[in-house]
């Protein structure tokens, strides 16, 4: 799979956290030629499932497998109109705001009703000129920075509602070294994970039923996760989300390198399955860095874990560098890596794939 | 030559090479090439020769650099540490994407991001503090020092890369607005009428100091110094009026004083006069905020009365500069009017 023109098909999709159609339905037509069926949920989960191709061990009941990664965006919207047309904004999700002033937006503007009109905005910085020296020491905050839309006030005030969604913008460029940069490659690179999985499960022999779902409502709480897991009732699941890859200001200890995947350590994460996937990895000559998560890991494994009787999960972290900026960087190599290894290790679940998993 | 070929061209202060062959290539195709002159630091100096030697000799400036960033070193992970050249806020850097090194035929600059610690990995202290450009970097994917340093070594110079965009109702964004708009104007001024000299002063330096202008300024010895310039709108939101300095979409701003320069009364009464006899949108900058070429020029050899117009500019010296079209040929008209009027 072309990774990189994925990677830009995907990042310009519409999707914030909540508003994910347009993304599921692009994501749908991504699954459909590599699965078997293809679904859309009622929270714009997509959930793509592979058969099983091969009779299990003992010829029992097949295994089910979910796979998860989320669609969702971070993502601002409009709070005020204010009197010159200009806006302020509030959050759908973490944007620092260290990385708004000057920032290209998109105004999803709702004014003539649905689909909304996209408007092109930028945000206002003021010049360094104008600042004073305690200026020049703050960050700015969210609410001190203004939209600028760049049309007469009653124009915005005709095609712009509080509430309306804003959407950050920027396009993935391939940098050296297999590398690229772009917003929203948490977690749509991940995505990008479960395809690469999908198309060589699809050439491999499974005896497990795999689900792929593509999640929503990550950013504010890992929701559609939760309605993912109760639906596809997965006997585990393999989580997949993006982690910090070091740089300069990094604290120690609170990283993995970019260059390859890792997987997730602790209380959340079955410890077996854990250790099978590093042995998986093992035997596979795939390089798998381990991040130690001492509890919540701020992924869809938070609310998997615990749907319906409680799943064990793992978590297998893709390593990216500026997370929830508009330049998110990550290796491709690293990405297809996390495929093969995901591919290879459901490939493995077979029936009796839980014994003595929890002593 | 169009505004958008401008904006897009790179042109560091003192590497302002390509912008610089784009308005020698029009001028000495306009002019010939003996009255397009190169001075000691790099200003282009074009001379209308005046029919009416009554006229006075009117110097008509406008700066070819922009704001920017040049390279210094490389960390040992292959991130580039770099200085900003020109005044640049560090706070508009985060989450960007820069070109770095000049386009040539064989070697396409490279792309480049400047990212900054993820907000979930940032203490309290850390959200608060302002990153000084000692803490950023810019990022090519390099995997090492030697190979960052290699691709781009130190001096390297590195330019936002903000696709030229037009926006809302008659606005657009772009890096380097300042000071291309001006020498978009100039060049469209070449043909204006006057029958005193006119010489055109596309210079260099401006944001490191109105180096160009000043050697540009000694060299012609003009008696009326006009400069065409942008200036900082703090216009948006509920920005209190007195700090607004002047606003987008209201026409071209007449400075009366910066920290530059303090206009000649005489240009500037007559500018005003002009713009409202002939009806052109303009404004008066209503803060004294900024500098620029006007201060050099003004104070060059024996001196010289100057005045500056400048096009309103949101985000100035940021990579997602904003100013109105109808401001920027306000400044065209405005000029020309002062001239044929002169």
């Amino acid at each position: 799979m072309d990774i990189l023109s994925y990677l830009q098909g995907a990042s310009v999709q519409f999707g914030p956290s909540g508003h994910e159609q347009s993304t599921a339905e692009w994501l749908k037509a991504r699954f459909e030629p590599l699965c078997d069926a293809v679904t859309i949920d009622p929270l714009f989960n997509v959930l793509a499932t592979l058969k099983p191709n091969q009779p299990t061990a003992r010829g029992g009941r097949a295994p089910r497998i979910i796979l998860c990664a989320h669609m969702d965006e971070i993502a601002l919207m409009v709070v005020e109109i204010l009197k010159d047309g200009s806006l302020r904004m509030g959050n759908v999700g973490g944007v620092d705001p260290r990385i708004l002033p000057a920032a290209v937006v998109t105004v999803h503007a709702t004014g003539a009703g649905l689909p909304a009109t996209p408007l092109t905005g930028v945000i206002g910085a003021k010049a360094p000129h104008l600042l004073t020296e305690a200026e020049r020491k703050q960050n700015y905050s969210r609410e001190d920075l203004y939209i600028d839309l760049g049309l007469p006030a009653e124009a915005v005030r005709s095609q712009v509602h509080v509430g309306d969604l804003v959407t950050l913008t920027g396009q993935t460029i391939a940098l050296l070294n297999e590398r690229a940069a772009g917003k929203t490659m948490d977690d749509r690179a991940c995505i990008a994970v479960m395809l690469e999985a999908a198309e060589r499960l699809s050439r491999m022999k499974h005896a497990a039923e795999i689900v792929f779902a593509a999640t929503t409502q990550e950013e504010v709480g890992c929701r559609g996760a939760k309605v993912a897991a109760h639906t596809v009732n997965p006997d585990l699941a393999i989580v997949m989300d993006v982690s910090h890859a070091p740089i300069p200001a990094s604290r120690p200890d609170t990283t993995i390198p970019l260059d390859a995947p890792a997987i997730g350590y602790g209380p959340y994460l079955q410890f077996k399955l854990v250790d099978r996937i590093r042995q998986t990895a093992a035997k596979n000559g795939i390089r798998l860095n381990v991040e130690q998560l001492e509890s919540r890991t701020g992924t869809d494994t938070d609310t998997v874990q615990i749907a319906r009787e409680g799943i064990p999960s793992v978590l297998v972290d893709l390593p990216l560098k500026y997370m929830h900026t508009t330049v998110e960087l990550l290796d491709m190599n690293a990405l297809r890596e996390c495929g093969r290894l995901v591919a290879l290790f459901a490939a493995e679940i077979d029936e009796g794939w839980d014994e003595a998993l929890w002593t | 030559m169009d505004l958008k070929t401008l904006c897009e061209a790179q042109g560091l202060s003192g590497r302002e090479e390509p912008v610089r062959r784009m308005i020698l290539e029009a001028c000495t195709a306009r002019f010939g090439a003996d009255a397009v002159a190169l001075d000691g630091v790099g200003s282009v100096i074009v001379t209308r020769k005046g029919t009416d030697p009554a006229k006075p000799r009117v110097m008509l400036a406008a700066h070819m650099d922009e704001v920017g960033l040049m390279a210094v070193s490389a960390t040992e992970e292959g991130l580039i540490r770099f200085r900003a050249i020109g005044g640049v806020d560090s706070r508009v850097l985060v989450s960007k994407r820069v070109r770095v090194g000049y386009d040539a035929p064989d070697k396409p600059a490279l792309p480049g991001v400047i990212g900054a610690m993820a907000i979930h990995q940032q203490s309290a202290e850390e959200r608060k503090a302002v990153l000084p450009i000692e803490q950023l970097y810019v990022d090519i994917g390099a995997r090492d020092k030697a190979e960052a340093e290699r691709l781009a070594p130190a001096g390297t110079m590195i330019t936002f890369e903000t696709p030229f965009t037009p926006f809302g109702e008659g606005l657009v964004y772009a890096k380097a607005l300042d000071d291309r708009v001006g020498v978009y104007n100039l060049l469209r001024l070449l043909e204006t009428p006057y029958a005193g000299e006119l010489v055109f002063a596309f210079t260099s330096q401006e944001e490191v100091g109105c180096r160009g202008a000043a050697a540009a300024a000694y060299r012609v010895q003009p008696d009326i110094g006009l400069i065409l310039e942008t200036t900082s709108a703090n216009d948006l939101g509920d920005t209190p009026d007195a700090l607004k300095v002047c606003r987008v979409g209201e026409g071209v701003c007449v400075s009366f004083m910066d920290n530059a320069s303090i206009a000649d009364g005489g240009l500037y009464r007559d500018m005003l006069a002009t713009a409202q006899r002939e009806g052109i949108a303009h404004q008066v900058k209503q803060f004294v905020s900024g500098g620029n070429d006007g201060g050099a020029v003004q104070l060059a050899g024996e001196g010289a009365r100057t005045i500056v117009l400048s096009v309103p500019c949101r985000n100035i010296h940021s990579p997602t500069t904003v100013c109105a079209l109808s401001d920027i040929a306000a400044q065209e008209a405005l000029a020309r009017a002062f001239l044929s009027n002169l």
